[in-house]
């Protein structure tokens, strides 16, 4: 397919056929020296003005040449070469190179210029490994300068090229803009042919339609270029907001972010609406200290790239943490306070405290709560009052979650006495047990009639749920710490050994997969794409088959997964010992966004109604917008929080290792 | 000959309610008419003798267990050179060793001067095919996946070695590569550039890619409707593509195709000129895969054929 074009790796063009050799004397005047470099539509070269025979003169001639046959088309290019050379000639700035002749010679046209001695900003980035910060925000401060003088000439005058290889560095360290080949004066509601660097270039000049405020885009893909040192002509169009500078570059200002963000909105009208706006915000910057906090003298500072998904690296992690240097505003906590009316601050509607740490989920039926706690009693509250109504005493700590099956009105869960227990969850009696010969810290899954759970004496156990006889336990050979799940067809657990096996409801294997380190994490299966989803202390999220076991992916995270993933629409969602909460599109396992924490998560997200709510080892448990990772208000307990909540009307039940179960409003 | 007994007899006492399978019906395009009654497979196979199978019974069991495909590439009405190249591979097996089915799929649209594009397309086709058959279809087949990368890093993989192959040898060249490989009912999609893959049910067609495209990512931002695409003059600009870059991002995917579903893999000479609702009526009009991949091709040069065509259609059993 001919028709399909590329874009150019670099825009310069191809100077194999530069008709000026060395030592030729142009106009018994310009001694050419060699090649500058090629740009727009001509050849750049280096000359000596013969005319000062005294001192070393050197200029730079360009030549247009063309190897078009067709007239009207040679004609136009020289139109656009002699209109350079008027644009230029009328101009005055110390950014913009002097022009001092033009002239037509066998049918070429030369321009010959003021010599910049320096180097582009292009050949810069490749040859330094960082640039100072100071100077790259004085060149963006020369360079706005200079775009609000052209666009404030009599009719505005466009650069449409703003790019680094287009901004020289003199050996004075100024900037100076060259190369105005495709400059253009700016009539209004004209549409012009689209030209312009790609990865530069502003969304509407593909549309063709070109304003002042293009150049701001362009000069804010240039920043973002030198910042980040990433080529925008290697990424997609228009991607700027995916690759947030501070990722690449921490030492860059929040202010310089924010304003940069803002030159890259891609509507026109979120820009600032003129260069001598981004001027007066970039030269605020100029005394302050690098790293603050301070609010950034933008008028909506703070404020994101205009769209969806532009917001989620920008404003994420700001509201998560005060350390976060990005300067956004209180918009965090604004919704939390629009949303109850009060200061902010979320109110249990009781408290519970039992007499050791929580480490296991608590759950809840109609009007009762239950709770394991490591003081080795499961209790049962009052969802309303959170007044106890029984509690079950087993020999040791509680680190399995109860649950329950309504059908036989019991409540399971197991012990570090090694038993695993069935109590009617009315009354608090027992109805039968069933004792593995090590700890029950795994926790039980009811389905098909029967229950299944791990235990530490590596084997998961599926037992009628009605009176505990065994069906069945398959041996991991070691511990069995997760929940297992189960589908029409298949029990799916992980184990210590670091395997994940699947293993029919009869018992028999039907397979297993291998991660490199013991697995804890509980299994989520997408029944209706029939994906397993698994973390493992090896730091992966893994997507298998469930049909087979076969690895469709795995997403790295900088920590052990002790998580379990859970799916919502389209996006997997867990946490890591990493500290960050991820969301991950569960067909591609592409990050969506990740929300920081101040510690190791090993909680298990909770997904209702588009929030995502967790608790981490920070003694936080927050509440997340689950489509953009927003913080939208967190409640602090006092300890570590590592189990689940678990949402039951208009109650949030969350446990902490501060011994406590808060039951939280369910703010909508 | 005793050999095939036993495997008939085994068949029978295993699963009697299962006939036989039948690997390969060339006349799917005839309708089912005579569907078996359990008393016609009683006298079928109730001796486990081998026989040749009565005609009715050919036509009454196909499509029974495994996907079948069709693949059509045309240069089209007005270039001199057909720069696409297409690839299928389907493997299916029955043995006690139950090794899922496995398919490679892939549709690459070549792109450059000369005979580079071609050239692209087709040094692509073969690296992916090669690298996915050693790396991903022979664990499968011997059943050895314990240590092996996951899927998708595996079929990127061999798509950055293809991309490494094409700017190595074909420096002027490059392409657009849109896989799927298939493991049981789980297809699992890679892709760079503006070639597609559709998921077709019942009544209902989804693009699973995107486009790697200017016009694409404008869509995507507001800032161009779709109709205004269309005649957009940069329709074709890629912005990713094999063959430009040492590094190349590569998109992917993995989908659960349901019974009766259909996957389609087709460059832009077919979607720029027949709408998905056309891709959608002819599949479903056309149960024979190779003849609904004929039709597309036809409609696209019945529209002026001015690119190259190339479209491979998986149909899932049901």
């Amino acid at each position: 397919m001919p028709e399909t074009t590329q874009f150019s790796g670099n825009g310069s063009d191809n100077n194999q056929d530069t008709t000026l050799k060395a030592n030729f004397v142009l106009q018994n005047r310009y001694k050419i020296m060699g090649v500058l470099g090629g740009g727009g539509m001509g050849t750049v070269d280096q000359a000596r003005d013969l005319n000062f025979t005294d001192v070393r003169r050197l200029v730079a001639i360009k030549e247009m040449h063309t190897l078009a046959t067709d007239g009207a088309l040679r004609a136009s290019m020289l139109k656009t070469f002699r209109r350079e050379a008027n644009i230029l000639a009328a101009l005055s700035h110390p950014a913009i190179v002097k022009i001092y002749d033009y002239f037509d010679l066998n049918d070429r046209a030369y321009l010959v210029m003021e010599y910049v001695n320096g180097s582009d900003v292009e050949l810069l980035i490749s040859k330094t490994k960082e640039l100072p910060p100071e100077k790259i925000l004085e060149w963006a401060i020369d360079l706005c300068d200079v775009l609000e003088y052209l666009h404030s000439q009599n009719p505005p005058i466009v650069f449409r090229d703003m790019k680094p290889s287009n901004v020289m560095i003199d050996s004075l360290g100024k900037v100076r803009l060259i190369d105005f080949g495709i400059a253009k004066t700016f009539v209004s509601g004209v549409k012009h042919t689209m030209i312009g660097t790609e990865g530069y270039s502003a969304p509407e000049q593909y549309k063709g339609d070109v304003t002042p405020q293009s150049d701001i885009y362009s000069l804010g893909a240039t920043l973002h270029h030198i910042l980040t040192r990433k080529d925008p002509r290697l990424e997609p169009p228009f991607s700027f907001h995916e690759r947030p500078i501070q990722d690449y570059n921490p030492n860059v200002h929040p202010g310089m972010v924010t304003i940069i963000e803002k030159a890259l909105s891609f509507k026109v009208e979120d820009r600032f609406a003129s260069c001598a706006e981004m001027k007066a915000a970039l030269e605020a910057l100029r005394y302050r200290p690098t790293l603050t906090n301070a609010p950034v003298p933008v008028t909506n500072g703070g404020r994101p790239v205009s769209t969806p998904t532009a917001s989620v690296g920008v404003s994420n992690g700001a509201a998560a943490s005060s350390a976060a240097p990005v300067a956004v505003p209180k918009a965090a906590t604004e919704f939390f306070d629009e949303a109850t009316g009060t200061s902010g601050e979320v109110q249990p509607r009781w408290t519970f405290k039992t007499e050791d740490e929580i480490r296991c989920s608590p759950t809840a039926i109609r009007d009762l709560a239950f709770v394991g706690s490591y003081d080795s009693n499961v209790w049962a509250l009052n969802l309303d009052t959170g007044q106890q109504v029984w509690k079950y005493a087993t020999k040791a700590g509680i680190a399995s979650s109860p649950v329950i099956d309504d059908t036989n009105r019991m409540v399971m869960f197991g012990s570090e006495d090694n038993t695993f227990y069935a109590v009617d969850y009315r009354s608090g009696r027992l109805n039968w047990s069933h004792t593995t010969k090590d700890r029950v810290r795994g926790t039980a899954r009811v389905e098909h009639g029967h229950v299944f759970f791990g235990s530490d004496d590596g084997k998961v156990y599926a037992l009628g749920a009605a009176n505990g006889r065994v069906l069945w336990s398959y041996d991991t050979t070691a511990p069995v710490r997760g929940r297992p799940f189960v589908t029409n067809e298949l029990v799916i657990f992980g184990s210590e050994t670091g395997e994940v096996f699947a293993v029919t409801l009869s018992g028999a294997r039907k397979w297993s997969y291998r991660t490199r380190r013991g697995v804890i994490s509980s299994p989520y299966v997408d029944t209706k794409e029939g994906i397993c989803y698994i973390g493992s202390t090896d730091g992966f999220m893994y997507a298998l088959d469930a049909a087979n076991g076969y690895n469709s992916w795995r997403f790295r995270t900088n920590g052990p997964i002790i998580s379990s993933p859970v799916e919502s629409k389209g996006l997997l969602y867990f946490s890591s010992a990493d500290g960050f909460v991820y969301a991950i599109n569960a067909q591609s396992a592409r990050e969506k966004w990740k929300f920081q924490t101040e510690k190791p998560v090993v909680a298990s997200p909770l997904v209702h109604k588009d929030l995502v709510y967790i608790g981490g080892t920070d003694h936080y448990f927050y509440c997340l917008s689950a489509d953009t990772g927003k913080e939208r208000w967190k409640f602090k307990t006092n300890g570590p929080i590592t189990s689940t909540a678990c949402i039951m009307g208009e109650v949030i039940l969350v446990g902490s290792m501060d011994h406590v179960v808060y039951a939280l409003p369910l703010v909508s | 000959m005793n050999l095939f007994r036993r495997l008939f007899s085994q068949e029978k006492d295993g699963d009697p309610a299962m006939p036989p399978e039948i690997t390969k019906v060339e006349k799917a395009t005839d309708p089912l008419t005579m569907p078996p009654t359990t008393a016609t497979l009683n006298v079928m196979f109730g001796d486990g003798a081998t026989r040749p199978l009565p005609e009715d019974a050919l036509i009454a069991f196909m499509g029974n267990g495994h996907l079948t495909f069709g693949q059509a590439t045309d240069i089209g009405m007005v270039r001199t050179n057909n720069q696409d190249s297409a690839y299928s591979f389907f493997s299916t097996s029955r043995s006690v060793d139950e090794r899922p089915d496995f398919g490679l799929f892939l549709v690459a649209d070549g792109m450059g001067g000369h005979s580079d594009g071609e050239k692209a397309s087709s040094l692509t086709a073969r690296t992916v095919a090669t690298t996915v058959i050693s790396t991903i279809f022979m664990p499968v087949l011997i059943g050895n996946t314990e240590n092996q990368p996951p899927i998708s890093e595996a079929l990127t993989a061999a798509i950055e070695k293809a991309n490494a192959e094409v700017i190595k040898h074909v420096p002027d060249g490059g392409t657009t590569l849109t896989s799927a490989v298939i493991i049981g009912d789980l297809a699992y999609i890679a892709h760079v550039g503006d070639s597609r893959i559709y998921l077709i049910n019942k009544d209902s067609i989804e693009q699973l890619t995107r486009d790697h495209s200017l016009v694409q990512r404008l869509i995507e931002l507001d800032q161009l409707t779709p109709a205004e695409a269309a005649d957009h003059p940069n329709k074709n600009m890629l912005y990713r593509a094999l063959g430009q870059n040492e590094a190349v991002e590569i998109d992917t995917l993995t989908r659960r195709l349901p019974p009766k579903s259909k996957l389609l893999l087709c460059c832009d000479g077919l979607w720029n000129q027949v709408d998905d609702r056309e891709m959608l009526d002819i599949t479903k009009q056309t149960p024979n895969p190779q003849e609904a991949c004929n039709k597309l091709i036809a409609l696209a040069n019945k529209r002026g054929g001015v690119d190259n065509v190339t479209v491979i259609l998986l149909q899932m059993p049901g």
